[in-house]
């Protein structure tokens, strides 16, 4: 892999002297004295962290609906956030134009939930930060892209904590030629390796309704998952879960329904829906207040379903969702 | 749901308006008969079904959801049914995830196919019948 090396605040002063531009942006990650959180960034970078050991929402949330005309934006995220970029990009919910996504490696993060007084942002005490407590999320636990391997360009971090940076596109190139200093070649063992795949996600109805059975249907999961973008749900309006005397007619019709009615519905539909397009990042777990595990359903059928096309989502920007392509000679046993 | 007390299963189906639907009708009118529980849904092209209809169907006290359209290659839109291919499949994955595969079943039926309509739907009602009853021996 060519890459080239990062000295100590190279990248601060590159990302400086990008910000000079009025018409220039870099959406980042900012540590202050109460953590670390997402921020965009005009100007000059202030306080800006590379890495961002807490997980509060996806990043590439702030992103839909941006078409930003005429403005150059770099982001600098990590890869699951980056992976939902790409997928919203595939869906047209985003213009790739202008922007410049750059993934970070990412050494696992805490969930915002977690109560923690300091946490460091430095790669190799991260590490051992991780190794030492057992606090990392699940999601980041059995996460199946931690490297900067997705987006325009990357940013790995070799054993001995030192920065590397590579290009995987036209543009990411552009964001390299940036960086002062010239291409070599970078380590083959990077402080993360490549992830193995989790088994085959298997569960029956009975669990799934027992874990599902705290949901009080606020849909926080809906509103914060990078990826489902539709402006106009399902499950907005009372067409799909009727309310008030529609609901007791629906249960004069089909018998007794428990309360509030219609979250397996919710979550199942939800759950094939980002099925292709879910990174795993388990913003929905996040975002739940009944701490339901969202992320093991989620993850699991989507990784299923992605191995059926040997997709991967967010891997790169020219395979289309399997949803919307076809091939003319696959699935001949589907057919009962 | 636990409280219905029929035991004849009921069972959406999902139908194209151009040859299931069509096969259905024909069945109709050569007086083949095929089970009550069968409840058609005319729909423009069997890739309008969204899976969300069917998980619907289903969690709502269906026993059974079926998709039919036309052969791949004979869609009237030229290409629906590949799309509708690849999302049951996907959605079969995911019944299959949550040991609830034999509920949903795609079937291939055109205009011409009355018999084939009526013998697959008659088997998945026979299958389903079956394992209704088995659960509920006592």
């Amino acid at each position: 892999m060519q890459a080239k090396k990062l000295n100590n605040g190279a990248i601060e002063g590159v990302l400086n002297e990008f910000l000079k531009d009025e018409q220039h942006l870099v959406l980042g990650f900012e540590k202050d004295k109460n953590g670390v959180s997402h921020r965009i960034f005009k100007k000059s970078l202030d306080q800006y962290s590379f890495l961002n050991p807490l997980f509060s929402t996806n990043g590439a949330l702030f992103l839909r609906r941006l078409f930003a005309k005429g403005m150059q934006i770099v982001l600098l995220l990590r890869p699951c956030e980056i992976r939902a970029y790409v997928e919203l990009v595939k869906l047209t919910q985003i213009e790739r134009e202008d922007i410049i996504a750059v993934s970070v490696d990412c050494l696992g993060t805490v969930s915002t939930k977690e109560k923690i007084d300091e946490i460091p942002t430095e790669a190799g005490q991260l590490d051992a930060y991780m190794k030492e407590t057992d606090k990392m999320r699940w999601a980041c636990k059995v996460c199946r892209e931690p490297r900067g391997v997705v987006g325009d360009a990357g940013i790995r971090i070799d054993k001995n904590g030192a920065f590397w940076a590579t290009s995987y596109t036209e543009k990411g190139e552009g964001f390299l030629s940036m960086i002062e200093g010239n291409l070599e070649e970078a380590p083959k063992e990077m402080l993360i390796s490549e992830k193995e795949k989790l088994p085959k996600f298997q569960t029956n109805m009975d669990d799934f309704e027992k874990d599902f059975s705290k949901c009080i249907m606020c849909m926080n999961c809906r509103d914060m998952c990078p990826v489902c973008y539709c402006i106009d749900c399902v499950f907005n309006g009372d067409e799909y879960l009727p309310k008030g005397d529609a609901l007791l007619n629906k249960v004069f019709r089909t018998g007794s329904t428990n309360m509030p009615q219609g979250k397996e519905l919710f979550h199942l539909i939800r759950m094939y829906h980002v099925s292709q397009t879910c990174v795993g990042c388990g913003a929905c777990e996040e975002a739940c207040p009944q701490g339901i595990p969202l992320t093991k359903y989620f993850k699991g059928t989507s990784e299923r379903l992605q191995g059926m096309f040997a997709y991967m989502s967010g891997r790169n920007f020219d395979e289309a969702i399997p949803y919307l392509t076809f091939l003319e000679d696959e699935l001949k046993d589907v057919e009962d | 749901m636990e409280e219905k007390t029929n035991k004849n299963p009921e069972i959406i189906g999902f139908a194209c308006s151009f040859c299931t639907f069509k096969a259905s009708e024909m069945a109709g009118s050569l007086r083949m008969k095929y089970p009550d529980g069968v409840k058609l849904v005319q729909v423009p092209c069997s890739s309008r079904v969204d899976p969300a209809f069917v998980i619907k169907a289903i969690l709502e006290g269906a026993d059974g959801a079926f998709v039919a359209g036309c052969h791949p290659g004979d869609c009237h839109f030229i290409k629906g049914n590949y799309y509708t291919r690849r999302k049951i499949a996907a959605l079969k994955e995911m019944f299959d995830a949550f040991s609830m595969k034999d509920k949903l079943k795609l079937f291939w039926v055109s205009a011409a196919e009355a018999r084939r309509f009526v013998e697959k739907v008659t088997g998945m009602y026979d299958e389903i019948k079956e394992k209704k009853n088995a659960g509920k021996k006592a």
